[in-house]
C-alpha cells in the first residue's frame, strides 16, 4: 500500500506542476511544489519497511484462459533500494537545478517525477509481464519528452535510435517468455529456465541505455544534466532489477563462462574509456557500461545482491557526479562518499559485490577488479575536477544554499543504503578484493600523474573515436539492409507489375505444392 | 419485428436514404450515432424472447425468409453485432474528421449489413453473391469520378471476384460431401476449393498485393474501411465452416495449412512493411500481418484460440481506424505519403503522426497497446504448441516494429529546425487523441472488453469448448 502512496505523491505533484504551468504560468512557487512533492515522496519510502515483503496485484487480464499472468507488483529489500535510489535522484535533480541555466524547468522537473513514477514501479514490478509494460511506459515518456526538448532536427534520430534499442530489450524478454513457454514453463523471476536467464542478461544489457552513446541534447546543454540524469538513472535502475531478480539456477548455462569473459571485456572498455574521459557527462555512458558489467557479472557469478549494489551504486554515485554543476563548500570531500559507495569496502553500498558463495568463474574477477579501480580512479579524478562555471549569477539568492543539499541526500542515500533497509546492507563482504581494489586506486591515482596515457583525452577526441567504429557498424547494417530492400522490391514489381496477376498465380502454385509436401 | 430486418434491411435501406444528405456533419454524427445504437441493441435486447417497452410486448425473430432462402441472426450472435455495429460506429464518426463522410456513411453501412447478410445466409453459398456485392460497392468508395480507377483497384476486384466461383463450387461440393460422408477424395476437393476461395477472399500469400496498390492509390481512410470489414467479416464466415464440418475442424491438415498461411503471411507481411517507403504500403502490410494472427489463433487448440482470435478483433478495428484516419489527415498536405514528402512531418501534424505510429506500434504488439494482449497471448499458445511458429512470429513482429521506428524516425526527422505547430483541426485531434487513448485502454486493462467478447464463442457449436 506504502508503494500506492509514494506513486501517488510523485504523479500528483506533476499533475500540479502541469496544472499551474498552463493554468498560472506567473506562479512563483513552482520549484517549492516540485521539491516539496519529491521530499515527501522520498520520506515516504521509509514507511516501505513497516510491512515489507508487501504484494499489489492489479485486476486479473481476462479471460485468465490465455493469460498467464496480470500485472502485479512487489515491494521487497532490493526493489526497495531501487526505488528509494530513484526517489533520491529525483529529489538530488529538482533541488540542484536551482544551478542550471534552464531554471525553472517546469516541464522538466514535471518530466522527472512522471519518470520516476514509473521507474519506482518498474523496479517493484512481480513478473516480467509488468516490468515490460512499465518499461514501454518509461520509453514512450521518455521519447515524448526528448522530442519535446530536441532543439536539432538531426539529433531526433537519436531519440529514435535510443527509443528502438529500448524497445529490442523488451522484445527480448517477451522472447524470453517464449522460450520458456516452449519449455511448458510459465516465465517468472523466482525460475526463470536457464536459457530464458540469459536472454534477462541481454534484455538488461539493452535496456542499460547505452545506445545511442549520448543523449539527443547539444553537449553542454542543462537537460542533459538534469533531466538526462535522471532518464539515465531510470534506464539503468528498471534493466538491472531483471539481474537483481535473477537466481543462479536462471543463469546456468553452457554459455556462461564465455560471457562472463564478454562482460568482463566490456567492464575493462567501459573503465578504460572513462578513467579517460574529458568530463563526467562526456564519460557517463562509458560509467554505465563499467558499472552496468559488473552488475552483470555479478548475476552471472550466482550474486544477485552483489547486481543490487553495483545497480544501486552506478545510480547513486553517479548521479551525484553528474548532477554537480557549480562550485560549493567541501563539495569534492563530499563526492568522496560516492567513491566510498564504489569501493565495495565492507559496510560500503557495495559491499556484497565481490560476494560469490560458489567460487565461480574466479578467473574473471582480476578483470573485474581492474575494471572497477579504473572506474572508482576515475570518479575519484573528477569529483576533485575544477568546474568551469560557477553557475549562480541568474539564479535566486537562496539557491547557492539550497544546492548543496540535492547532492549531499544523494550521497547520504548511499551511505545510509550500506546500513540500513536490504539484505545486502551492514555486509562485510569480501574484503580483501576490496582493499585490493582501493590500493590500486590509490596507485592509480598516484600513476596518473606521471603517465601519460592515463590521463584524460580532448573531448572531440572520444567523440570522433566512438563516431568511427559505430559509423562503421551502422555502414554495415544499412548496407545489408539496402541489399534486401532491392530483392523486396524485386519481388514486388514482379507480383505488381502487369504480369503480376500470372506471377500472383504461379507463386500460389507453388505455394499449395510447399503445403501438400510437408508441414511447417 | 425480425433480426435481420433491424440489422440488415433497415440499415440497407437507411444507408440508400443517406445518399440523399450532402451535410457532412450531419451524416457521419447520424450514421455514427444509429450505428451505435444498432450495437447497443445487439448486445443488450434479447432475440427469441418476449419483452416489453410500456404496455408493448415485443419478440425478435432470428429469421427471415426471402425467396425460399433464410437469414438467420442466431441470439448467440448478438456480440457479433454489436462488434460489428460498434467498431462501424468508430469508422462513421470519424469521417467527418478525414472529410469523407458523403460517400463513405451510406456506402459504409451498405457494406456492413451485407457483410452481416453473408455471415447469416442459409444455404452459405449465396454468401458469395453478398460478397460480390460488397465488392461491387466499394468501388466508389475507394475511386473517384475525376480519375480512372488504378491498377489496385482492378487487382481488388480481379481477386475478390475470383473467390465467388470458388465459393460457389464449394458449396456444391460440400452438399455431397454431407450425402456421402465417406466419400474422402470428394472431401478433399471441397476443402481445396473451399480453401481456394478463402485464399482469395482473405488474401492470403501471395494474392494479397492489391492492398498496398490500393493503399498508395486510394483515400486511406475508405481503404482502411474496406481492409477491416472484409477480412474480419470473412474470418468469421470462415470460421462458421470449421464449426459447421467436423470432418474439416478435426482434420490435422487444416492446422497445418491455417498455420502455415499465418505464419506467411505475418512473417512476409512483417518483413514487407520493413522495406517499404510510403506509409499507405506498411498500413497494408500491417492489415495483411494482421490477417496472419487471426489465422494463426485458429491454428491452436481451439479452446484457446477462439477467444484469442475475437479478441483480435477490437484491437483491429480501433488501430485500423486510427491508422487510416491519421494517414488521410497527412495525405491532405503531402503530395504523397512516400518518405521522401513527408519527412519532418512529427512537427507539423502531431496528433496524425503520433496517431499512425502508434497505431502501427499497436499492430507490431508494443506493450501497453491494444495489440499486445491478444498477440502475447497468441504467441505464448503457439511457442507451447511449435518453438519454430514462435520464432517465424517474431520475425513478422520484428519486420513491423522496424517498420513503425522507420516511420517515426522520417516522420521526426527534417533537414531544417521547424517549431511544433498542429496542422489538424479540433475534430481530427479529438477523435485521434480519444483513439489513442482507447489503444491504451485496450491495452493496459484487456478485460475491458471481455463484457461484449465473453459470450462470442457461444455462437459457435462446437469451436472453443
Amino acid at each position: 500500500m506504502f508503494l500506492l502512496i509514494t506513486i501517488g505523491i510523485l504523479t500528483f505533484t506533476a499533475l500540479v506542476l502541469s496544472f499551474l504551468r498552463f493554468a498560472l504560468p506567473t506562479f512563483r512557487f513552482s520549484w517549492l511544489t516540485a521539491a516539496g512533492g519529491a521530499l515527501l515522496a522520498w520520506v515516504s519510502m521509509f514507511f516501505w519497511q513497516a510491512g515489507m515483503p508487501a504484494r499489489l496485484q492489479f485486476p486479473l487480464w481476462q479471460p485468465e484462459s490465455i493469460f498467464r499472468q496480470s500485472p502485479s507488483f512487489v515491494a521487497d529489500g532490493t526493489s526497495w533500494a531501487f526505488a528509494f535510489s530513484l526517489v533520491t535522484i529525483c529529489v538530488g535533480v529538482i533541488v540542484t537545478s536551482v544551478a542550471r541555466e534552464n531554471f525553472p524547468g517546469i516541464l522538466g522537473w514535471v518530466g522527472t517525477l512522471a519518470l520516476t513514477a514509473l521507474g519506482v514501479l518498474a523496479v517493484t514490478a512481480d513478473n516480467p509481464l509488468t516490468l515490460v509494460l512499465l518499461w514501454t511506459a518509461m520509453d514512450l515518456t521518455e521519447f515524448v519528452a526528448q522530442m519535446r526538448f530536441v532543439q536539432e532536427p538531426r539529433l531526433s534520430e537519436r531519440a529514435v535510435i535510443s527509443f528502438a534499442s529500448r524497445v529490442t530489450g523488451i522484445l527480448i524478454l517477451l522472447w524470453a517468455g517464449m522460450v520458456s513457454a516452449s519449455k511448458g514453463a510459465e516465465l517468472d523471476f523466482l525460475s526463470p529456465p536457464p536459457q530464458a536467464g540469459l536472454y534477462f542478461i541481454i534484455a538488461a544489457a539493452f535496456r542499460l541505455g547505452i545506445v545511442p552513446l549520448h543523449l539527443p541534447y547539444a553537449s553542454e546543454s542543462s537537460f542533459r544534466r538534469g533531466f538526462g540524469t535522471i532518464l539515465r538513472a531510470v534506464s539503468a535502475g528498471s534493466s538491472l532489477i531483471l539481474l537483481a531478480r535473477t537466481p543462479l539456477s536462471g543463469v546456468e548455462t553452457p554459455l556462461t563462462p564465455y560471457l562472463i569473459l564478454l562482460v568482463a571485456a566490456a567492464a575493462l572498455y567501459g573503465g578504460w574509456m572513462w578513467l579517460r574521459s574529458p568530463d563526467e557527462l562526456a564519460g557517463r555512458p562509458f560509467w554505465l557500461i563499467g558499472m552496468g558489467a559488473l552488475a552483470v557479472a555479478s548475476a552471472l557469478r550466482g550474486n544477485p545482491l552483489g547486481a543490487t549494489a553495483w545497480g544501486c551504486a552506478l545510480m547513486l554515485s553517479g548521479s551525484a557526479l553528474f548532477l554537480v554543476s557549480a562550485e560549493s563548500r567541501w563539495q569534492d570531500k563530499a563526492l568522496l562518499i560516492g567513491a566510498w559507495g564504489v569501493s565495495s569496502l565492507p559496510f560500503s553500498l557495495t559491499a556484497s559485490g565481490w560476494i560469490s558463495s560458489s567460487g565461480r568463474f574466479w578467473y574473471a574477477v582480476p578483470l573485474l577488479i581492474a575494471a572497477q579501480v579504473m572506474l572508482l580512479a576515475g570518479y575519484i579524478r573528477m569529483s576533485r575536477r575544477p568546474l568551469p562555471h560557477a553557475g549562480f549569477e541568474n539564479q535566486p539568492i537562496w539557491a547557492k544554499n539550497v544546492y548543496p543539499f540535492g547532492i549531499h541526500i544523494i550521497l547520504l542515500t548511499s551511505l545510509l543504503l550500506g546500513w540500513f533497509g536490504w539484505d545486502g546492507a551492514r555486509q562485510s563482504g569480501n574484503w580483501v578484493a576490496a582493499l585490493f581494489a582501493s590500493l590500486l586506486t590509490f596507485g592509480l591515482l598516484r600513476l596518473a600523474v606521471r603517465v601519460r596515457i592515463l590521463n584524460p583525452v580532448r573531448a572531440h577526441w572520444v567523440r570522433s573515436a566512438e563516431a568511427a567504429w559505430l559509423d562503421a557498424v551502422y555502414h554495415t547494417i544499412w548496407e545489408g539492409y539496402r541489399t534486401l530492400r532491392r530483392l523486396i522490391a524485386l519481388f514486388s514489381s514482379a507480383l505488381e507489375g502487369e504480369s503480376g496477376v500470372m506471377w500472383t498465380l504461379l507463386f500460389l502454385v507453388l505455394f499449395i505444392t510447399f503445403l501438400i509436401q510437408g508441414s511447417p | 419485428m425480425n433480426a435481420p430486418v433491424i440489422w440488415i434491411i433497415f440499415p440497407a435501406a437507411l444507408a440508400l436514404l443517406l445518399m440523399l444528405t450532402q451535410n457532412k456533419r450531419l451524416l457521419s454524427l447520424s450514421g455514427g450515432a444509429i450505428a451505435a445504437l444498432l450495437a447497443v441493441a445487439a448486445q443488450f435486447v434479447p432475440m427469441e424472447e418476449a419483452f416489453r417497452i410500456g404496455s408493448m410486448s415485443i419478440r425478435i425473430e432470428s429469421s427471415l425468409s426471402i425467396l425460399g432462402r433464410q437469414l438467420i441472426i442466431q441470439p448467440s450472435e448478438g456480440p457479433l453485432l454489436a462488434l460489428l455495429y460498434g467498431a462501424a460506429a468508430l469508422w462513421f464518426f470519424g469521417a467527418e474528421a478525414s472529410q469523407s463522410a458523403p460517400k463513405f456513411v451510406p456506402l459504409g453501412f451498405l457494406i456492413n449489413a451485407l457483410m452481416i447478410a453473408s455471415i447469416a445466409v442459409e444455404p452459405f453459398l449465396y454468401a458469395a453473391l453478398f460478397i460480390e456485392m460488397v465488392v461491387l460497392l466499394s468501388i466508389p468508395l475507394v475511386t473517384s469520378l475525376y480519375s480512372p480507377p488504378g491498377k489496385g483497384v482492378t487487382r481488388f476486384l480481379i481477386y475478390q471476384t475470383l473467390a465467388m466461383p470458388f465459393i460457389l463450387l464449394s458449396g456444391w461440393l460440400l452438399a455431397g460431401v454431407e450425402a456421402s460422408p465417406g466419400n474422402l477424395t470428394l472431401a478433399a476437393q471441397s476443402a481445396t476449393v473451399l480453401g481456394l476461395g478463402f485464399a482469395f477472399l482473405l488474401s492470403i500469400f501471395p494474392l494479397y498485393h492489391w492492398m498496398p496498390m490500393l493503399l498508395e492509390e486510394a483515400p486511406p481512410f475508405a481503404a482502411g474501411f474496406l481492409l477491416w470489414i472484409l477480412p474480419t467479416a470473412t474470418l468469421v464466415f470462415g470460421a462458421g465452416f470449421m464449426d459447421r464440418y467436423s470432418w474439416l475442424r478435426n482434420s490435422p491438415e487444416l492446422t497445418v495449412v491455417l498455420r502455415s498461411a499465418g505464419l506467411l503471411m505475418l512473417a512476409t507481411g512483417g518483413v514487407w512493411a520493413a522495406f517499404q517507403n510510403h506509409l499507405g504500403r506498411i498500413m497494408a502490410y500491417g492489415v495483411i500481418a494482421e490477417t496472419g494472427f487471426a489465422l494463426l489463433s485458429l491454428s491452436l487448440d481451439l479452446r484457446l484460440g477462439i477467444p484469442i482470435f475475437f479478441l483480435l478483433f477490437p484491437a483491429r478495428a480501433l488501430g485500423l481506424t486510427i491508422w487510416s484516419l491519421a494517414l488521410n489527415i497527412i495525405k491532405a498536405h503531402v503530395p504523397s505519403l512516400r518518405y521522401s514528402q513527408v519527412r519532418g512531418a512529427l512537427r507539423k501534424f502531431p496528433f496524425a503522426v503520433a496517431g499512425m505510429v502508434l497505431a502501427s506500434l499497436s499492430t507490431s504488439g508494443l506493450p501497453l497497446l491494444a495489440g499486445f494482449p491478444p498477440r502475447l497471448a497468441l504467441w505464448d499458445s503457439l511457442a507451447r504448441a511449435s518453438s519454430d511458429a514462435a520464432l517465424w512470429v517474431g520475425v513478422g513482429a520484428l519486420g513491423l516494429f522496424t517498420a513503425s521506428f522507420r516511420m517515426l524516425a522520417v516522420t521526426s526527422m527534417s533537414d531544417e529546425y521547424s517549431g511544433w505547430e498542429v496542422g489538424e483541426n479540433w475534430l481530427q485531434a479529438i477523435m485521434l487523441g480519444l483513439g489513442v487513448i482507447g489503444l491504451f485502454i485496450l491495452g493496459v486493462f484487456p478485460q475491458t472488453v471481455q463484457y461484449f467478447l465473453a459470450a462470442l464463442p457461444s455462437m459457435f457449436e462446437h469451436l472453443g469448448h
